[in-house]
């Protein structure tokens, strides 16, 4: 019994220790991760519109029924969706923005893709940037052939966007 | 010299990847770009020698019952704080490492180590062993991801993982149309780790091969 005490108690020092560094550590760095998680997602924004100022995009604070965006902003007449879809390995982060009115695909910036090198990635790449750009975000979309695993959701994720336009206005 | 020898088997005699064959998942997976193998191979030379040094000063008061959780707990703390730290100050290394840096926990490197080595040796010793062994998988690491970057995509870029704008290095050796792209995935990964598990192998047959022969001479 002394000895399922001692061992129980041994264990339980060690982890409250290790929890006490964890905790001193977040703390450390908390504010930096938040800090630099906040500028890569304006850099992203400013690379897709690159006059605007970083504090004109504003947030939308709308709880969407939607997995795949993950935020939305507002500039001028258009929306700005932060999407995350699935995808071969780590999915596709991309930006999209779609007009208000017109609900025309503005610009598409792919954020980052875990696709293979010349496949899927070609998602990020600018051809496919130019087919996007200008077309209607709820008509017919072309995918990628031979890439359709990371090309085929980020297209889905375009038409899921439109249809959430309206409910945003 | 015997501190010397210990910390040397681990370069190539006990290399931790390619003789003992320990940490194999994470080898094939980061050893796309010498970026991240430079990345992973620190990561885990600190993690490595913190674990050994603070293993072999609770080696005493461990019981030995349950000396494997308490590894395990103190190893995870470790790579969880070095995680953080790479999130807050190197991003860029963050994204391209992802999941593998949090993985670290079961590389049976270090585990192995502390089981192995630190729970028995000073101090000091383990400390060597930690950099003896985390310099030996950088070593590996550094030799897989330059002959897969430099073939998937015909140059080295390395970067500095503080400030990914700052370019280290950069150098275009095949021209584009003779890379060979399924060295940047997993079959490539394979096929590598086999070419040079296969030549460190050769390398000690023949080490042993000629220590053999000075000895018959001796005789």
């Amino acid at each position: 019994m002394n000895k399922i005490v001692h061992l129980g108690l041994f264990l339980a020092i060690v982890s409250a220790v290790a929890g006490g560094a964890l905790a001193f550590a977040n703390q450390m760095t908390a504010p930096v991760i938040a800090e630099n998680n906040e500028r890569q997602e304006k850099e992203s924004l400013l690379a897709m519109y690159p006059d605007a100022n970083s504090n004109d995009f504003k947030l939308v604070n709308k709880t969407l029924d939607s997995k795949t965006v993950q935020k939305v902003y507002e500039y001028k007449n258009v929306y700005i969706f932060n999407m995350k879809v699935s995808g071969y390995k780590d999915g596709t982060v991309f930006l999209v923005s779609i007009d208000k009115d017109s609900k025309k695909i503005d610009k598409y910036n792919a954020i980052s893709n875990g696709d293979t090198k010349g496949l899927g990635s070609q998602v990020t790449e600018a051809p496919f940037k130019k087919s996007l750009e200008g077309k209607d975000a709820t008509g017919q979309l072309d995918t990628i052939s031979g890439a359709t695993v990371s090309s085929g959701p980020v297209v889905s994720g375009i038409h899921e966007a439109a249809k959430l336009v309206d409910q945003l206005k | 010299m015997n501190r010397f020898e210990n910390f040397k088997a681990g370069l190539i005699k006990d290399n931790p990847v390619f003789s003992l064959f320990l940490g194999i998942c994470s080898t094939l997976a980061i050893t796309t770009t010498v970026n991240n193998a430079i990345g992973m191979g620190v990561s885990v030379i600190i993690v490595l020698i913190m674990s050994n040094v603070i293993i072999s000063c609770v080696r005493k008061i461990t019981p030995d019952e349950i000396r494997i959780p308490v590894y395990i707990v103190i190893i995870a703390t470790l790579v969880k704080i070095i995680q953080m730290l790479i999130q807050a100050y190197a991003p860029s290394l963050n994204t391209s490492l992802g999941v593998f840096i949090p993985l670290i926990v079961v590389n049976c490197i270090i585990l192995g180590r502390a089981e192995a080595f630190a729970s028995k040796n000073g101090i000091l010793d383990s400390a060597l062993d930690g950099l003896g062994m985390g310099l030996g998988y950088t070593l590996a690491v550094l030799a897989m991801s330059f002959i897969r970057e430099l073939i998937s995509t015909g140059g080295i870029k390395v970067v500095n993982p503080f400030n990914e704008a700052q370019v280290w290095l950069n150098l275009h050796i095949i021209p584009e149309n003779f890379t060979i792209s399924i060295f940047g995935s997993s079959v490539g990964a394979f096929i590598t780790f086999a070419v040079l598990a296969a030549a460190v192998g050769a390398y000690k047959q023949h080490v042993t091969a000629k220590e053999e022969a000075a000895a018959k001479e001796e005789k």
